[in-house]
């Protein structure tokens, strides 16, 4: 094997009644892709923290590049060639691409900033790693997948040595995570050291050369990925085997009655035209790539955003819903992809998330608020979602990125909607937890109640749905029963430009 | 000693109240120590320790603290209040002037006190939830006008509420009654209830929620604007109330003035550990951070010192209060 970069040892990390890390190792070589993997909450992302500097560690040592090291900033972790790309960039909208990888740094002409040779720079950056951004154009227009590309490009730009990529893929099209595997291939070729965070079992096995697995805060082992099976690498993780098999034929019946037709929704450019029905105990995939307009479909429907035109029919009804609260009163649920900025409430426990959406259950005579009721049902929804938190008060602040997702998973859960809207509901998830979210889904819908589910990921789509519809471009392409879907029509409709 | 401290942290007593409030008391302490050394050094043999200072220290603190915990409601979702001193003035010239000149019932007085400042506090509200505006330049707009709108009621009048044996003059007794210090039952009790609509009710959940992601609560299905405009109202009003507890220890207002009660006020929110970013409030730190200010103002004058010296301090402690609460946040990151 190749040189060692990096080598953490003994790595020892609590925060108020948690042991994040408890005596964790992790060795990096040279020109190696090193996937971390574990159970949301396992401790990976804390381990990366503590390694460039944003937590300061209670015991172990870290040795890098043949020296002992610790990083009491992630601008000192940065100046020694350590860099993290986290998964919510950090970016300027209103800067330019070169001015956003040269932030802090600008290069100068006396007192005035020149632009010139930034672009240039940054021109030089993207040939390096062989893609195609132009440098003058403003960070807010670029894809999310581009603008990860402009971080890489700025960690490389610093001289890095260890790139760390924590949950890079969750908010990626396919032939963004491509182009981004096809740079971590270059990085790797240039002797990197690279470690990769992901819950996303097949990129693990395209991509890496070992894996560490970490459990409840311990490393359980390191296996090399081409000798091992996804299975073993699950089994490490969480201790038993997972098996995932797509739906076949639609569950519902063929007399379901319609609870919800959306009739030629218009709203802005993403949402052109679209008409759907949701029927009873039915679960409705939403496919397509990303900015196809499913997530405005949703988001209007729910009356997040204006709507231009359309109507919405409830139980056969027509249903005025402008707001979200119109659409809470109606019975609509609406769980949203972006968790920090739409779900979660970063400064308020797991009670006040979760029954956030349907507090007014739980309010006695006087607007008071009965918290035995509302603490009974909140830890309810923790033991089922297998959310890991030392206790219900916790500060979601607090809690891993996937636990964080549980919760809001669970405020939709406990509001006890009649039609749930669940946008890439198992974004950041272990595939452990995933399990439980999809049993249940499943519960859910034969209790009656209807799901449309927006993913990206196409095996979950196949597995839950039992209908799929399918956008591109904000248009509606094709519908699919799910015993005639197959991974390569549904593919064809969300590429294909507009409908036939 | 970290050890001892994170013990002393964990005690069941410090859990209840928070470590932040447990260190206020203690500097209360100090404070009055502090006085009580260098008053009769500085002002040669005049003592700090009597009954009359702590009564005069309570007057300050009671509409201190009603200020404080109307603006906490605004602070706790995000936003802030610069207009509750101005208006506080504006309701005692109001409902004084229709006291002393149109001579109506000091009960119906009292109500139009409050009622003028819930009424600042709706349209403030309005402006704020409803049409967007920033909190900042809504109140410093209200400043204004409540400062403007007293004068012209007053004709610039000055406004005398009734000496203490005139007749109309029981709204005295809220303030003190036989030397008790009444007031400060009725501050408790106010402080209470707040606490429970912060704490316990659905609007004091959603205030607080919003402080801290209004998107998100709005996702929910929940009417921010209805939650947040409440916020600014419960601000206005308790700033009616604190014109009364102004009133019945000073009997005096003028009319142009108040701005600078506002910062005492936000002063004793932050000191409390209410943070600036929304999302946490405490309104037991709020009326312990107004005793300290008004024992801070109580103690410069002692000294022989002028009111100014109040103005660097409160300013000085709103800089350090709120870059602590900033500094604990990252710590926490
Ligand atoms: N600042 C903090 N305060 C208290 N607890 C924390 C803090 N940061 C992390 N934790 C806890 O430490 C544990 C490990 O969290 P970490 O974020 O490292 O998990 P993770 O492996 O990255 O999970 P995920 O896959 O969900 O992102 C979790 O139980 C989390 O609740
Ligand atoms: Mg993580």
């Amino acid at each position: 094997m190749n040189e060692v970069i990096l080598t953490m040892e003994g790595i020892d990390k609590s925060f108020p009644g948690v042991h994040a890390l408890d005596h964790v190792s992790l060795e990096v070589a040279k020109g190696e892709v090193h996937a971390l993997m574990g159970e949301n909450g396992a401790g990976k992302s804390t381990l990366m923290k503590v390694l460039t500097g944003i937590y300061s560690r209670d015991a172990g040592s870290i040795v890098y590049d043949g020296r002992k090291v610790c990083f009491s900033s992630p601008r000192e972790a940065q100046a020694a060639g350590i860099v993290i790309v986290h998964q919510e960039l950090n970016m300027m909208g209103h800067l330019t691409v070169a001015q956003n990888i040269f932030i802090g740094r600008e290069h100068t002409r006396g007192f005035l900033i020149d632009d010139a040779q930034m672009n240039d720079a940054a021109r030089q950056l993207f040939r390096q790693l062989n893609i195609d951004i132009d440098p003058k154009e403003k960070m807010g227009r670029l894809t999310v997948g581009k603008q990860q590309m402009c971080e890489i490009a700025k960690a490389i730009s610093h001289e890095a040595k260890v790139i760390i990529f924590d949950e890079p893929s969750a908010a990626l099209t396919d032939t963004e995570i491509e182009q981004l595997f096809r740079i971590i291939r270059v990085l790797r070729n240039k002797q990197y050291g690279i470690v990769y965070i992901s819950h996303r079992m097949d990129e693990i096995k395209q991509i890496t050369d070992r894996v560490t697995v970490m459990r409840d805060g311990k490393t359980v082992g390191t296996l090399i990925t081409a000798q091992s099976s996804k299975d073993d690498i699950v089994r490490m993780m969480v201790g038993r085997v997972i098996f995932e098999k797509p739906k076949t034929v639609s569950h519902v019946p063929a007399d379901a009655p319609v609870v919800l037709k959306v009739a030629n929704l218009n709203a802005g450019r993403m949402v052109r035209d679209v008409s759907f029905e949701l029927r009873k105990g039915e679960i409705l995939g939403f496919s397509g790539l990303m900015g196809a307009g499913r997530t405005e479909t949703a988001r209007a429907v729910f009356g997040a955003d204006i709507k231009e035109s359309g109507e919405v029919f409830i139980n056969g009804k027509k249903v005025q819903i402008h707001s979200p609260q119109d659409a809470v009163r109606e019975g609509i649920g609406y769980l949203s992809e972006d968790r920090k900025r739409y779900g979660v409430v970063l400064k308020k426990n797991i009670v006040e998330n979760s029954t956030l959406a349907c507090l007014r259950r739980y309010v006695k005579r006087g607007d008071l608020i009965d918290s035995t009721a509302e603490r009974k049902d909140t830890t309810a929804y923790v033991a089922a979602l297998k959310t890991k938190t030392p206790g219900i008060e916790q500060l979601v602040m607090n809690l891993s990125g996937g636990n964080q997702q549980k919760v809001v998973v669970a405020k939709w859960l406990i509001s006890n909607s009649n039609i749930l809207i669940f946008d890439e509901p198992t974004r950041g998830i272990d595939v452990g937890a995933k399990q439980e979210i999809y049993e249940l889904m499943n519960l859910l819908v034969k209790e009656g109640k209807s799901i449309i589910m927006i993913s990206s990921e196409m095996p979950e789509i196949l597995r839950m749905s039992d209908r799929i519809i399918v956008m591109c471009e904000g248009r509606i392409t094709a519908e699919f029963d799910v015993a005639e879907a197959t991974q390569e029509k549904i593919m064809n409709a969300a590429t294909r430009d507009i409908a036939v | 000693m970290k050890a001892a401290l994170q013990k002393f942290k964990n005690l069941r007593f410090v859990k209840l109240i928070g470590f932040n409030r447990v260190v206020l008391i203690l500097i209360i302490f100090l404070m009055y120590g502090f006085f009580t050394i260098l008053t009769p050094i500085l002002r040669n043999g005049s003592s700090f320790v009597n009954y009359n200072r702590v009564m005069s220290a309570l007057n300050y603190a009671y509409f201190i603290g009603f200020l404080g915990l109307g603006v906490t409601f605004v602070i706790a979702t995000g936003g802030i209040d610069f207009s509750i001193g101005p208006v506080m003035f504006c309701s005692a010239l109001i409902s004084g002037y229709c006291l002393t000149k149109f001579n109506l019932p000091l009960w119906f007085c009292i109500f139009i006190s409050i009622a003028v400042g819930a009424l600042f506090g709706s349209i403030g509200g309005y402006f704020v939830a409803f049409r967007h505006l920033p909190s900042f330049i809504t109140s410093m707009a209200l400043m204004q006008v409540a400062k403007g709108v007293g004068s012209i009621f007053t004709k610039t009048q000055s406004v005398t509420w009734p000496a203490a044996e005139a007749t109309s003059s029981w709204y005295r007794y809220l303030v003190k009654w036989n030397n008790l210090p009444t007031g400060f039952v009725i501050l408790c009790l106010v402080a209470a209830i707040c606490a429970v609509v912060l704490y316990k009710t659905r609007a004091g959940r959603y205030m607080l929620c919003l402080g801290s992601n209004k998107e998100a609560v709005r996702l929910s299905g929940v009417d921010t604007r209805r939650w947040e405009m409440l916020a600014y109202i419960l601000s206005g009003t308790l700033a009616g109330v604190a014109a009364i507890f102004y009133v019945g220890a000073y009997t005096t207002v003028q009319p142009g003035l108040g701005d600078t009660f506002n910062n005492e006020a936000i002063a004793a929110c932050v000191m409390g550990g209410t943070s600036m970013a929304g999302g946490s409030a405490s309104i037991l730190g709020t009326v312990i951070g107004a005793i300290i200010v008004a024992l801070m103002q109580e103690g410069i004058l002692a000294m022989g010192f002028t009111i100014s010296y109040q103005y660097v301090l409160t300013g000085l402690i709103v800089l350090g209060a709120v870059t602590a609460d900033i500094m604990s946040r990252k710590r926490r990151n």
